[in-house]
């Protein structure tokens, strides 16, 4: 048991619960910023790698995950002027609800997993399942395409954090990598939201149907 | 040093962003050949990689660049005839792209590390939708957002498949690097649980970015709106890269004794997607889309073959040849018939056999090759797979899998018989210059020559892929 960790994990899972029931984007995409900047100083809070390098690490991907992809998206919906409602597909209190019975259930399921990092923290993996369904729940139910966008990023936080137990092991460089990758990926989907407002006028996807069988 | 046939297109594709067409086209030709030449050397060679942590000179990494290799530079020589003839705007973003991606799918190849190659596979998603959005249309511009959107969430997938490996390490307690060859060798020692979860997701993921059912929506969509010289490249080299990642995992379920599990998964993913392309191929309207669908039944016919071992991944890897020599020269053709008729409506076109005579020959014989017929590498590689599948038992995967291929066949040649002698009022004002041509029946010839004859250095390097999975015959 790490009452740290496990403080502030438990408000990522109030966060899921909140970016579940937001109807706005500025705040989703607080809610993204804030889950980044916890998921980055996890491994150091777990004390994983108290070295120049894990440090300096850290703070990289703070600055990446925390700032730089959320103000991404944030400038992405403003230069566009995009209305900013997430457009549900799934209303907003069965999200919520659906959002209930998610934490619940990554946390009975996380029990069954023998994970090494069970040691750390309790809340460590079930977190990161529900910050992964979390995000691909968003890519489902939500029509808008930023929303979408976000349920991307919220997926890869999930995955950091269940790699974070990896991360002893890890090469930063690697690690830095793949932050790379997701920052480029994240930095073209925002290219594409502008050009799909400009083409279209919206960026609800509904209007992206032409293609089909 | 091996990392200089990826760093060296790498710089190139910088530069080509920041110069004029007229410098840009000869960039894209000459990279091309250098690369060819790097690759060739690399074979012959097989120098130590600099930082042998990520990278590694592996057989099918080999067979795969050279593929790629010889595929881009003949891709390259058609494209200048086709920038020619069409009309791109931001050229420079264009063959930038294009070198970018020729470079990533390179460090696909050569990677080692389970996360380089995550990065690799990644890498080359991004540095393709631009190519997908060259002609700036409102379709193309959902083709882009589908491929990046699906391929990144699927990739994302594998990389959790990728840490679930590494955790698989944590709880046998292994110490080794996290390389597919160090992880192949202790294969045995790893956690069983942990390791076919992991399989699971990465085979979802590069699942996606391979084009298997049902996670292929994206692949028609972007490789009928990419401009036919990208579409060559997306369709008979991106899809091997993917495809490589999953080669690799599954040599490690194989070195686990898992493969039964992970065989399993491959034949039922192939079958699904054989089916789902035979569907959609019998009602296609639009010929490039028909392409499309032709490559996610011949990567459904790879997974299976895969999935079967022996015999059945010996007929795997010759069908991923041909199939990248193939395709590649059709998705060229097909390049040629929207030059000509200005439309990619199968009911737009017609005729192909009188109003352009060299293009016919080529889209003709390359439908005959892609499908299956003899004496083209398709051929053998289907028997072989088939075989496979019977000698290992099983039957009902094998006779759907024959089933499907003949229904696949004859609407396939339904729409390839509509496009070449159906009669049509088209004025083609396309040339047919030999730029526009050669590559394709490079393309084929080369494909009917290993057919007959495969160089012996090539024979082992592809039994050495092989066997190294089955053990052998």
């Amino acid at each position: 048991m790490n009452i740290p960790v496990d403080t502030i994990l438990s408000l990522v899972l109030l966060s899921i619960l909140f970016s579940f029931g937001s109807s706005r984007l500025p705040g989703l995409i607080k809610v993204l910023a804030f889950q980044g900047v916890i998921v980055s100083i996890v491994p150091l809070v777990i004390g994983h790698d108290l070295t120049t390098g894990g440090i300096l690490f850290t703070l990289a991907t703070l600055t990446i995950r925390g700032i730089v992809i959320p103000l991404c998206i944030y400038l992405a919906i403003k230069r566009v002027a995009i209305r900013r409602e997430v457009e549900p597909i799934v209303g907003y209190h069965a999200s919520l609800l659906a959002g209930l019975g998610l934490i619940v259930a990554a946390v009975v399921v996380s029990h069954r997993f023998e994970a090494p990092s069970s040691s750390a923290s309790v809340l460590l993996l079930p977190t990161a399942i529900a910050l992964l369904v979390a995000g691909m729940f968003l890519l489902m139910a939500r029509r808008n395409a930023i929303a979408m966008v976000l349920g991307y990023i919220m997926m890869e936080n999930g995955i950091y954090l269940v790699g974070t137990t990896f991360s002893v092991r890890a090469l930063h460089i690697v690690e830095f990598g793949i932050l790379l990758d997701v920052l480029a990926g994240v930095m073209i989907m925002a290219i594409i939201l502008q050009n799909i407002k400009q083409t279209f006028d919206d960026v609800d996807t509904a209007l992206l149907r032409t293609l089909k069988e | 040093m091996v990392e200089i046939v990826f760093l060296a297109p790498f710089v190139t594709g910088v530069i080509a962003f920041f110069v004029p067409r007229s410098l840009g086209r000869p960039l894209l030709v000459l990279t091309g050949a250098l690369h060819l030449l790097l690759s060739i050397l690399l074979w012959i060679r097989q120098p130590e990689p600099l930082f042998k942590a990520y990278f590694a000179v592996t057989p099918e990494g080999m067979l795969s660049l050279l593929v790629i290799s010889l595929l881009f530079f003949l891709i390259s020589i058609y494209t200048v005839a086709y920038l020619q003839e069409s009309d791109i705007k931001a050229e420079n973003i264009f063959t930038g792209s294009m070198l970018l991606f020729l470079s990533t799918m390179t460090m696909v190849t050569l990677s080692d590390h389970i996360m380089v190659m995550w990065i690799a596979i990644e890498a080359t998603t991004l540095a393709s939708a631009p190519l997908i959005y060259t002609h700036r249309t409102g379709a193309s511009l959902e083709a882009t957002w589908k491929y990046v959107l699906i391929c990144s969430v699927g990739i994302a997938l594998a990389l959790l498949g990728s840490v679930l490996i590494t955790i698989s390490m944590d709880v046998g307690q292994v110490d080794a690097p996290v390389s597919f060859s160090a992880l192949t060798s202790v294969a045995t020692q790893l956690d069983p649980l942990w390791l076919k979860a992991g399989f699971a997701f990465i085979l979802v993921g590069y699942g996606t970015k391979m084009g298997l059912a049902p996670m292929h929506t994206w692949l028609p969509d972007a490789h009928s709106e990419a401009p036919s010289p990208a579409s060559a490249l997306l369709s008979g080299v991106l899809l091997n890269c993917a495809y490589l990642g999953i080669f690799k995992t599954n040599k490690i379920m194989q070195a686990a004794g898992l493969g039964d599990f992970s065989g399993m998964i491959l034949m039922g993913f192939g079958l699904v997607s054989i089916l789902a392309a035979g569907t959609f191929i019998l009602k296609q309207t639009e010929y490039k889309r028909l392409l499309a669908y032709s490559s996610i039944e011949n990567m459904g016919i790879i997974a299976f073959g895969t999935g079967v071992g022996g015999l059945g991944a010996y007929g795997a890897m010759l069908c991923l040849i041909h199939h990248s020599l193939i395709k590649s020269s059709l998705f060229l053709t097909s390049g040629n018939i929207l030059l000509g008729y200005g439309s990619r409506l199968i009911d737009k076109t017609g005729n192909l056999v009188n109003l352009m005579p060299k293009t016919f020959v080529a889209f003709f014989s390359g439908f005959a090759a892609i499908s299956g017929l003899p004496p083209f590498g398709i051929f053998i590689g289907e028997l072989f797979v088939v075989m496979g599948a019977f000698k290992a038992g099983h039957y009902a995967g094998a006779t759907v899998l024959v089933v499907s291929l003949c229904v696949i066949f004859a609407g396939f040649a339904n729409q390839a018989m509509k496009i070449s002698f159906n009669s049509s009022e088209a004025a083609i004002s396309l040339k047919e210059r030999a730029s526009l041509v050669l590559p394709q029946y490079v393309l084929l010839a080369t494909s009917l020559i290993l057919c007959f004859w495969i160089p012996d250095t090539l024979y082992r390097t592809i039994m050495n892929a092989v066997t190294s999975v089955t053990g052998g015959f």
